[in-house]
């Protein structure tokens, strides 16, 4: 279910995409707090010849999506949900890299719920297009939605 | 950069660092930074705030598994550059929780070379993080098809 808490997505639910342009600021401060130093992601002085955006930026874009459509834990904004999540699986696709200045749209649903040795699991699959509809990345995540496990103390 | 060669069994070497509490923090703060196109500092969450952390079942605080995975990341973009950006793939799992102390290595494999779609050679990877006593902690895997 769209609208309630992260634990609340279901199997199906289509999220309501979001779209917005990448700034010079958001590229270069991702990598900055990861330690990337390489210059395809802090300027323009590349082989490229244009800043490009991290890749793993595609996390920032499951927080994006997941602000907006799971109104009650919007996490980006400081809100709590019932439990901690935490992440298991990252498995993302390049299939071009995005710029700076480019608008990009995050658009993706939810694969799968289910639970595994008391825990439950959610698969998200995310895309990221460009505006103009050239494809940048597909990604697959797994989130454990809650640590403890159920039925132990 | 030049084209990037490499055969079967060769091995690439991404960073080694200790997960302290200031990489936690900077890793965090960026990300809400980058979400949101305006500096951010973290606030309380099961990788800064070590009370929160055991109140949901966790031995004390721990490193986000994007830390670890923008570092595998950063191996790849140093051993494949544009490569790597333009056709490659990254998969991490978080087989264990990365705690604070760690002495964290990050490393990589090649483990196929082939063909790839757009005929150049599609490079298969396993890639992985270990601790200082080579305890696997991150497993997984990238593809890069370098043309």
């Amino acid at each position: 279910m769209l609208g309630g808490y992260i634990s609340d997505l279901e199997k199906g639910d289509v999220f309501k995409p979001v779209e917005y342009v990448i700034t010079p600021f958001m590229c270069s401060e991702y990598a900055h707090g990861c330690e990337e130093q390489s210059e395809y992601f802090h300027s323009a002085h590349n082989s490229a010849g244009r800043q490009i955006r991290p890749p793993t930026m595609i996390h920032v874009d499951k927080m994006r999506i997941l602000e907006a459509n799971c109104t009650k834990e919007q996490r980006v904004s400081g809100m709590k949900g019932p439990d901690a999540r935490i992440h298991f699986e990252y498995h993302a696709k390049h299939h071009s890299p995005a710029y700076v200045g480019e608008k990009i749209v995050v658009s993706g649903h939810i694969v799968d719920k289910y639970m595994k040795r008391g825990r439950p699991y959610l698969h998200y699959y995310l895309e990221v297009k460009t505006s103009d509809g050239r494809l940048v990345t597909t990604y697959n995540d797994l989130t454990v939605l809650r640590y403890k496990q159920e039925g132990v103390a | 950069m030049s084209k990037p060669v490499y055969k079967v069994g060769d091995e690439i070497r991404g960073p080694v660092r200790g997960i302290t509490t200031t990489r936690i923090e900077w890793y965090d703060s960026a990300m809400l930074s980058a979400a949101t196109n305006e500096l951010r500092q973290v606030g309380s969450n099961i990788h800064t705030d070590e009370a929160f952390a055991k109140s949901e079942g966790f031995s004390g605080v721990n490193a986000d598994g994007m830390i670890m995975t923008n570092w595998c990341s950063e191996m790849l973009v140093k051993a494949f550059g544009i490569h790597y950006l333009e056709r490659g793939s990254l998969r991490n799992k978080y087989i264990k929780p990365t705690n604070l102390g760690v002495e964290l290595h990050v490393r990589g494999r090649i483990k196929e070379a082939a063909t790839g779609p757009k005929g150049g050679t599609l490079y298969t990877l396993d890639v992985w993080c270990e601790d200082q006593k080579g305890t696997k902690l991150v497993d997984g895997d990238a593809t890069v098809e370098v043309v």
